[in-house]
């Protein structure tokens, strides 16, 4: 099938090489786990254990009854010892749960459903007390988007396996890995949406990848295209338009065109959830970066500490550098190791000193165009750098700011090295306000 | 656990940048104009030399006193004022008194760039303002031009005789050399008129490194080559003198005074053209290139204004709700 090309975009380096090929290895058991009770797009969860309990691995230890949201679940048997705020990957302190991990660790029950006779509301059920939520990095709580409301007409299943980022690798292993769960997810969510069209999306950097799943995919309706390698080529209205052909109106979602997209590393847990009823306590992170003695791809349970895994990955090489949970465009830099995974967390990329990029001093707009370019929402961030920098919130509303999706090409082409996706990150919330008083 | 003692950099994402900076892109472009330069420096020697060196000191001390002036942290390093030093001179025949260089070159940068807010906020090209203002003072000059000749210095004989630019012996009906020698390299005009062919090869590297868009150049010049041929003049002569090959390929794409939308470097290089052509053929002025694109750099945000392109996503029945309570 042809691929649409999405006007913008850009290629950057992809620095793939460190842990393309390595295969997903367990990480060691921690000796803490620190579980954020909100790590994901919605309502916080209330905590349904005290300080002192004894939990076991996969019990659920945090819910809530809001529609948007997650719970939690211990990720590995042990004892809570506090319920305090602690680092979150934003920077911020968010109240978490933390358990003192039980040296011995019993096999984690699970169930052995046929997947064959189970119906869509159990479907949804498995999804939503699993704690689903999307692993591309968004986190937005999986059982909710499967469900959309009934006035939408959904006719296409779209899966992305681009992992447009630069560094991150644990899609990639995935479908490597694990080819049959995957198409099996994907199979479950087309019975669950009752479509009978899914599209798996691969960039054609990730040919093994591609070339592994099509030998296993028996189903006609399931169909792989290989994207070309483009940042932002995984955002969803990019994925949408070069799939389908069809434009997300602005401020839109996907199922305003008829589209559901899910992340490869979601359908694997989709999978994982309704056949063995497992939670979700463990995700694939690819912990890289040349700073990084060992790279590796690892199976990492959720609420360990980077600083875990990093020293895991045989610690720093440098002294002073840059750790960034996420992609290196769009992740959060940190600063503090003790900083837990968490559902969403695809990376933790420990960057050199030499590309370790402190805020720097930048200069005014010489308007050469680079970002107009390559803007892949086709606005002009020139003009909204100067606006957002003078705080003109009108007139940056004018020319669209909310549609920007911050995908960071702005900034990373700009010749004056203006944060303008910085800019436009802190002038959204000031629109919205004027916007709602008007 | 890991010692927390170390210092960890936190800064907002993206966390890699591409390499390209102002500097390196200035730094391009006079990379793109050594060409020339060189074949000039060929053919008037030390007249050329004095003259270029001039106008790049009073450029880099014209942009020091500014910025002292107007407070605002002087840029080492940035080659812009270099840059519209070089600019300037190669504007001017080789033998121009040197104290016009240094007027030019103070209102250039002076003026038409550090005054209106620094690179970026100009909206003439400064270059151009520069030359462009120096013609126009002419008249005044004529006054004044007896205190400065004690000043202008002799370096010598050149080999060659500097002759009236290609242009001006054009439209005097004088008789043309050959155009294989006027492409190649031929001494007549201002610096830059000397060679077309090595400003084809500085824009060829200008195009290379991505530093400038077709759309203005080619729009500029399609437009000159069908507006001669309609008016029964010979279009490579036209494409050749009065610096419209510099124009079109180095000052109508200046990043700060042309237009950033697509649609808005066409209809900007279009103008350009039939200005050019009005000009040369309706006034036969012969600099009508540098006046074009001034006029040209006087519409740029109506321009821009008027082709933005409609975003990824934009419905186009639903208008831009706060655009209507202007």
């Amino acid at each position: 099938m042809e691929v649409k090309k999405f006007t913008g975009g850009i290629r950057i380096p992809h620095y793939k090489s460190f842990t393309e090929h390595k295969e997903i290895k367990k990480a060691s058991l921690p000796g803490e786990l620190v579980i954020p009770l909100l790590q994901h797009t919605g309502a916080p969860n209330e905590p349904l254990v005290k300080v002192g309990d004894k939990v076991k691995a996969g019990q659920k230890i945090g819910a809530t009854d809001k529609f948007v949201s997650a719970p939690i679940h211990a990720s590995l048997s042990g004892t809570v010892t506090a319920i305090e705020p602690r680092p979150y990957l934003t920077g911020q302190k968010v109240n978490s749960i933390v358990i003192a991990v039980d040296e011995k660790q019993d096999e984690l029950e699970l169930a052995d459903i046929d997947v064959g006779t189970v119906t869509k509301e159990e479907m949804v059920k498995a999804i939503k007390e699993a704690g689903i939520v999307g692993m591309g990095g968004a986190a937005f709580p999986t059982a909710v988007k499967l469900s959309p409301p009934p006035d939408k007409e959904i006719d296409a299943l779209i899966i992305n396996g681009c992992e447009c980022e630069p560094f991150l690798t644990c899609d990639h292993r995935l479908m490597l890995e694990k080819p049959e769960e995957l198409l099996q997810g994907i199979e479950l969510i087309m019975k669950m949406l009752s479509v009978d069209k899914a599209y798996l999306c691969i960039e054609d950097n990730k040919d093994d990848a591609i070339e592994t799943v099509r030998q296993k995919n028996t189903n006609p309706q399931i169909v792989l295209l290989r994207m070309p390698t483009k940042y932002p080529q995984g955002s969803e209205k990019h994925l949408v338009k070069a799939t389908l052909d069809r434009e997300i109106p602005s401020g839109g979602l996907p199922f305003d065109v008829g589209a559901i997209i899910q992340n490869v590393g979601t359908c694997v847990a989709i999978y994982e959830a309704v056949r063995y009823k497992k939670p979700l306590i463990e995700r694939v992170v690819a912990v890289t970066g040349q700073n990084l003695k060992d790279p590796q791809n690892l199976m990492v349970k959720i609420g360990t500490p980077i600083g875990h895994l990093i020293e895991e990955c045989g610690g720093i090489v440098e002294e002073l550098a840059k750790v960034v949970i996420g992609g290196p465009m769009t992740g959060k830099a940190q600063e503090s190791l003790d900083v837990p995974v968490v559902k969403g967390t695809t990376g933790v990329i420990v960057l050199p000193p030499d590309m370790a990029i402190e805020d720097m001093e930048y200069h005014d707009c010489v308007r050469c165009c680079k970002c107009v370019e390559h803007c892949p929402m086709l606005l002009y961030p020139n003009q909204l750098s100067i606006f957002c920098e003078a705080y003109m919130i009108e007139e940056a509303a004018e020319w669209n700011a909310l549609d920007c999706i911050e995908c960071g090409i702005c900034a990373y082409v700009c010749p004056s090295k203006r944060p303008t996706v910085q800019l436009i990150q802190r002038t959204k919330p000031l629109i919205r306000e004027i916007q709602s008083k008007k | 656990m890991v010692n927390d003692a170390r210092k960890f950099i936190v800064s907002s994402s993206p966390h890699i940048k591409d390499e390209g900076t102002i500097s390196k892109a200035m730094r391009d472009v006079f990379i793109a104009l050594m060409p020339v330069t060189l074949v000039t420096i060929y053919f008037f020697r030390f007249y050329a030399v004095f003259f270029i060196a001039v106008c790049l000191v009073t450029a880099i001390l014209t942009e020091l006193l500014f910025r002292n002036l107007m407070n605002r942290k002087a840029r080492p390093g940035d080659w812009s004022a270099l840059l519209t030093g070089l600019f300037v001179a190669l504007l001017f025949p080789a033998t121009t008194p040197w104290w016009q260089g240094v007027i030019a070159t103070f209102l250039a940068v002076g003026v038409a760039k550090e005054l209106v807010g620094g690179l970026g906020w100009n909206r003439f090209n400064p270059a151009l303002f520069g030359r462009v203002a120096l013609i126009l003072l002419a008249p005044l000059f004529a006054f004044v031009y007896s205190w400065f000749e004690p000043l202008n210095v002799y370096l010598g004989s050149i080999d060659v005789v500097t002759q009236a630019t290609p242009l001006a012996m054009m439209q005097r009906g004088l008789e043309m050399p050959p155009l294989s020698q006027l492409f190649l390299a031929f001494p007549g005009g201002a610096m830059s008129e000397v060679s077309p062919l090595a400003i084809l090869i500085g824009a060829a590297y200008l195009l290379y490194k991505k530093h400038i868009s077709w759309r203005i150049p080619v729009s500029i010049l399609a437009t000159v080559v069908i507006l001669t041929l309609i008016f029964g003049a010979n279009p490579l002569y036209h494409l050749i003198t009065g610096g419209l090959l510099l124009g079109s390929f180095f000052m109508a794409t200046d990043w700060v005074t042309s237009p950033f939308t697509d649609k808005g470097k066409i209809i900007f290089g279009v103008a350009i053209g039939i200005l050019v052509v009005i000009f040369r053929v309706g006034f036969s002025i012969t600099e009508g290139v540098a006046y074009s694109i001034l006029i040209m750099n006087f519409f740029v945000p109506y321009i821009e204004w008027k082709t933005s392109r409609s975003h990824f996503g934009k419905i186009k029945a639903v208008p831009v709700p706060m655009a209507n309570q202007k």
